[in-house]
């Protein structure tokens, strides 16, 4: 489903140079479950950036479902995102003038979705994180937990084939946490494609694979059995 | 879609209410002034054309030159055989129709007595011309019969009260008996004249009146408002022309020294160019100035920019707390296409609120306008289709203008760093807004010293010597029975020691110079007629002692003289321009003044008889001889003291000498007053605008502080920890924003010089421009910038450090 070779990615400002990404070649499979480890600085978020087409490589190619997406301009990489990737932030990140609903109903407005299976879907995902009962709470009502769930709840609404989490426990305690791992397991035994960077070992374990990185490059990839 | 835009739009307002209440505030204030001063200058603008035939309407003006060929009179009137003979002499024009203001005039009716003041005489056509609405009689016949008058609804109500006013008989003067024929509604407030009753012209024929052959022949009496109606599309320079050749033909002999179109000129004047471009020396009634209409739209602007710069600079201080939900907007999937008209749709709401609010506010403060423009305003000019249309796509052209900056500025935010809390606004961004704070401040302080100066012109136009003593005189008309028995009235009123003098003249002090004849001086053994204008005044002996008028030399008219009448009496500036040495050397010499032969006995010193708009004027006051006394008003001089006591037997003893007319009077420091009324409303408007103008500006400066220093909290917190004190994090953070009002000083004090240097070129007298007032207006600009900014400078200087440097 992924595939990116010789990306690079530098920082540069007027007087430092910093190598976000040097060189790196990493594959994802469809339905894989991989977790990217690593010191802070290694260039974990930036590769997470770059997969959720976020942010451009300088240089190398990055093939999204076949197609080459390195190149994508904005609008290009807006359309794809909208359609095919879910994010979960580890500050969850959600609006603070919108409801619980109106949070997770915003995808689908972006992608031109009708009001009647907009409300239908946003049900639907709604009941599945189990938060239904606050669907016309103000994120600042809810629990870190509660708002993590909100986020999942969000990232999933459209279907996407690839959800990209980025230490999503990070600001949750290891009980909602965990419920947040289960989910994105849950939905990536469904068949959809998770992605996570993480600083705890606890959550990589969900994972597939771990791939640990170190100065722009992988160095060291574990299979999870 | 656009739900969900309004949506988070009016959520986002209430949950930051103060700045959104800044923010509607600012807008608010500034429609609210654009729409007053719409109002006013709409109305200006509308003056006259309620006529049907508004367009094809014009008025004949009259213009005077001295023997040099320079202009030194315009009239707004002519004299009658104009009128008499351009109907015949000019076919093209398919009618003529005049006005003639008959001055104060005792009317009554039964018991009740009236100094009428708004009496004409009209042709009987009038009603053909003008789009008057005629209530009762007939409007083709009601003016046609001598001695047959007309009504407003208003002066009907006056003398008749609720009694039916047709056919009912004013005495006018004691003299004349006229019938109500008809009742006209009242001239529009937006006319350039206002009568309250007209005469039937014919009234005019009557020998006892002024005479059938006297509205042929008599080319010197220019007082009567002509007006012509023109056909469609004519082009009326075909006519002006032709204008000069008409002069010489019948107008031949009246001038001793050649053609008479070199030394008159009559012109065309458009009807609905009469209130905003006549300027003559006599107008029907105070006109208004197509000057002050631009400079009013020049402050509508401006007060428009700064609450437009205001709202963008709130609104780009208000994304660095919107960056987060812009990022996720992004991320997603929303286009900058889309975040583009979300944020539009944010400022047009607001702006659509401004306008609904500024049109009620509008409402509110009309009467406030009114009261300080001495205009009758309504709110209705608003709502005309011209004006409601441009007012409903408001919100957006505004909305658009000043939102676009604020949303193509957020929505081009990168999603990673917003997200990341790496967001800063870039230094691109800064500079573009203090380009907006200088802005504003530029027009605030050009404002500020152009309110200053008008302040400062005003006071001391109305605080210079006048070179006379007009306090405590009152002036009455003298006409109708009065000079019959003026010598008694004024021996019995003056034994009264309320009363220091009392005397009569052709004019009084305040008013206009407006008479003038050819003057003659001895050139070796002959008189030679002398190229300056030099007005006249036609007074009795007591006029300057009345006005404590001082004499430079000689003496003023006395009793004690029997051949006063062939004496004259010149002020300072005549002396000058005749060319003599001194006051002392112009005693004794001969002088001719229109037919008068005689000497100078005295010179006053020079006195502003006008206005301060006017430069001194030469001036001769001259001694009618008894039998042919030119006076038209009677000024008391009152000693100090109880003034309503002696107000109180002025006016009983007026009622005893004079029982036909009323006893009415004006202060004459209140016709000084009167003369700067409209100087003194423009300079209310202009101060008032001034003030909303600043606030708003302060609004501005207080958005881009806030943002400002939120940027730099961490900066702060650092220095704290270091060991700066709140003083000292104050004036850093001060020192940024009084830069920029001394940018906005070093570009505002030229404009605002040469605007106040154009404007006060109006007045010949007037005051210096001073330094001092520039440097003040800068000063003020920056304490009020620095007391707006320390007021969050203050606030991030106290806060906690450690709390500052953990956010971080």
């Amino acid at each position: 489903m992924i595939k990116i070779t010789d990306l690079e990615k530098i920082y540069r400002t007027e007087e430092v140079e910093t190598v976000a990404l040097n060189k790196l070649s990493i594959e994802v499979k469809e339905g894989e479950f991989v977790a990217i480890m690593g010191p802070s600085g290694c260039g974990k978020s930036t590769l997470l950036n770059i997969l959720g087409l976020l942010d451009d490589p300088d240089a190398g190619s990055f093939i999204f479902n076949g197609i080459e997406v390195a190149k994508f301009n904005e609008r290009k990489r807006a359309d794809l995102r909208k359609r095919n990737i879910g994010f979960v932030f580890q500050s969850f990140n959600l609006i603070d003038e919108l409801t619980v609903f109106e949070n997770v109903e915003l995808p689908l407005i972006y992608t031109g979705v009708k009001s009647a299976d907009r409300k239908k879907r946003v049900e639907e995902v709604l009941d599945k994180v189990q938060i239904m009962h606050r669907r016309n709470h103000y994120p600042q009502q809810l629990s870190g937990g509660q708002q993590q769930r909100v986020a999942v709840a969000r990232a999933v609404v459209n279907n996407p084939k690839l959800i990209l989490a980025d230490e999503p426990t990070g600001n949750l305690d290891s009980s909602n946490g965990n419920e947040v791992m289960q989910m994105l397991t849950d939905l990536n035994e469904q068949g959809t494609t998770v992605i996570m960077v993480t600083h705890s070992e606890h959550d990589s374990r969900y994972s597939h694979r771990i791939i640990r990185m170190l100065d722009g490059q992988a160095i060291m990839e574990n299979i999870m059995v | 879609m656009v739900r969900n835009y309004l949506k988070i739009a009016i959520r986002n307002l209430l949950r930051h209410r103060f700045i959104s209440f800044i923010n509607l505030f600012g807008l608010t204030a500034g429609l609210t002034c654009c729409l007053l001063i719409t109002t006013y200058i709409l109305n200006e603008l509308s003056y006259d054309k309620y006529n049907a035939n508004a367009d094809n309407i014009y008025r004949v003006t009259r213009t005077f030159n001295n023997q040099n060929g320079v202009v030194s009179l315009k009239l707004s009137t002519v004299s009658p055989p104009f009128g008499y003979y351009f109907p015949t002499d000019f076919p093209e024009i398919k009618k003529m129709t005049r006005l003639l203001d008959n001055g104060p005039i005792p009317a009554r009716y039964k018991e009740k007595i009236i100094n009428e003041d708004g009496m004409f005489f009209a042709d009987e056509n009038l009603f053909d011309v003008f789009s008057i609405n005629v209530l009762k009689g007939n409007p083709k016949t009601a003016l046609t019969d001598p001695f047959s008058i007309m009504l407003t609804e208003e002066t009907a109500k006056k003398y008749f009260g609720d009694e039916d006013p047709i056919n009912k008989v004013i005495r006018f003067n004691s003299q004349f008996d006229c019938k109500v024929t008809g009742i006209y509604k009242a001239f529009p407030s937006n006319a350039h004249m206002h009568p309250g009753m007209l005469m039937s012209f014919n009234t005019l024929k009557d020998s006892t009146v002024y005479g059938e052959e006297q509205l042929r022949t008599n080319w010197g009496n220019n007082s009567f408002f002509t007006y012509i109606l023109l056909p469609p599309h004519f082009n009326p320079e075909n006519l002006e022309k032709r204008f000069p050749a008409f002069l010489d033909k019948r107008m031949a002999g009246q001038y001793d020294s050649g053609k008479p179109s070199k030394f008159t000129k009559i012109e065309l004047q458009k009807l609905t160019d009469i209130h905003l471009r006549s300027h003559t020396d006599y107008e029907a009634e105070a006109n208004g100035d197509i000057k002050r209409v631009y400079i009013f739209s020049a402050i509508a602007l401006f007060i428009l920019l700064i609450a437009c710069i205001n709202y963008m600079n709130l609104s780009t201080a208000r994304s660095a707390l919107r960056a987060r939900e812009i990022g996720i907007r992004k991320v997603i999937g929303a286009r900058k296409k889309e975040l583009v008209l979300q944020f539009l749709s944010e400022s047009i709401l607001v702006c659509f609120a401004a306008t609904l609010a500024a049109l009620f506010f509008t409402w509110l403060a009309l009467p406030w306008l009114n009261k300080i423009s001495g205009q009758e305003l309504l709110i209705q000019t608003l709502l005309s289709p011209q004006i409601i249309i441009p007012l409903a796509i408001t919100p957006f052209v505004i909305g658009t203008m000043s939102g676009l900056y604020p949303a193509l500025f957020m929505s081009a935010f990168q999603p990673i760093k917003t997200l990341k809390g790496l967001f800063k606004v870039g230094g691109g961004s800064i500079s573009f807004r203090k380009v907006l704070v200088v802005t504003q401040f530029s027009i605030s302080i050009i404002l500020i010293i152009t309110t200053f100066i008008v302040f400062q012109q005003l006071h001391f136009m109305q605080s210079k010597s006048l070179g006379l003593d007009k306090d405590q005189v009152i002036s009455t008309a003298y006409s109708g029975e009065v000079p019959k028995n003026y010598d008694a009235f004024r021996t019995e009123l003056l034994q009264n020691s309320s009363f220091k003098d009392m005397s009569r003249s052709s004019r009084i002090p305040s008013g206009r110079l407006l008479d003038n004849q050819g003057a003659s001086t001895m050139d070796g053994d002959s008189l030679v007629p002398v190229k300056t204008d030099i007005k006249y005044v036609s007074t009795d002996q007591d006029f300057a002692s009345t006005y404590g008028i001082p004499l430079k030399a000689g003496r003023y008219f006395s009793r004690d003289f029997g051949s006063d009448t062939a004496s004259f009496v010149l002020n300072e500036t005549a002396v000058k321009m005749l060319n003599w040495k001194s006051p002392q050397d112009a005693i004794g010499k001969v002088f001719k003044y229109g037919n008068q032969n005689g000497r100078i006995i005295g010179v006053l010193q020079d006195f502003h008889f006008e206005s301060m708009h006017q430069a001194i004027v030469p001036m001769v006051m001259v001694m009618t001889p008894p039998s042919q006394p030119y006076y038209n008003s009677i000024s008391i001089k009152i000693k100090g003291g109880n003034t309503a006591q002696a107000i109180a037997v002025f006016e009983r003893t007026w009622k005893k000498f004079f029982p036909e007319t009323p006893a009415d009077y004006q202060f004459v420091d209140d016709n000084y007053k009167k003369l700067y009324e409209s100087e003194q409303r423009q300079a209310s408007i202009f101060s008032a605008f001034a003030c909303i103008a600043i606030i708003i500006a302060c609004l501005g400066l207080f958005g881009l502080s806030a943002f400002a220093i939120s940027q730099r909290v961490k900066e702060i917190g650092v220095r704290k920890v270091l060991g700066a004190d709140v003083s000292g994090i104050v004036g850093l953070l001060s020192k940024d924003f009084l830069k920029l009002v001394a940018i906005a000083a070093v570009i505002a004090f030229p404009v605002a010089w040469y605007a106040m240097h154009s404007w006060l070129k109006d007045f010949a007298y007037r005051v210096n421009i001073q330094w001092w007032v520039f440097i003040v207006a800068g000063l003020l600009a920056a304490f009020i910038a620095f007391t707006t900014v320390s007021f969050q400078a203050i606030k991030a200087a106290m806060a906690n450090p450690v709390k500052s440097l953990r956010t971080e």
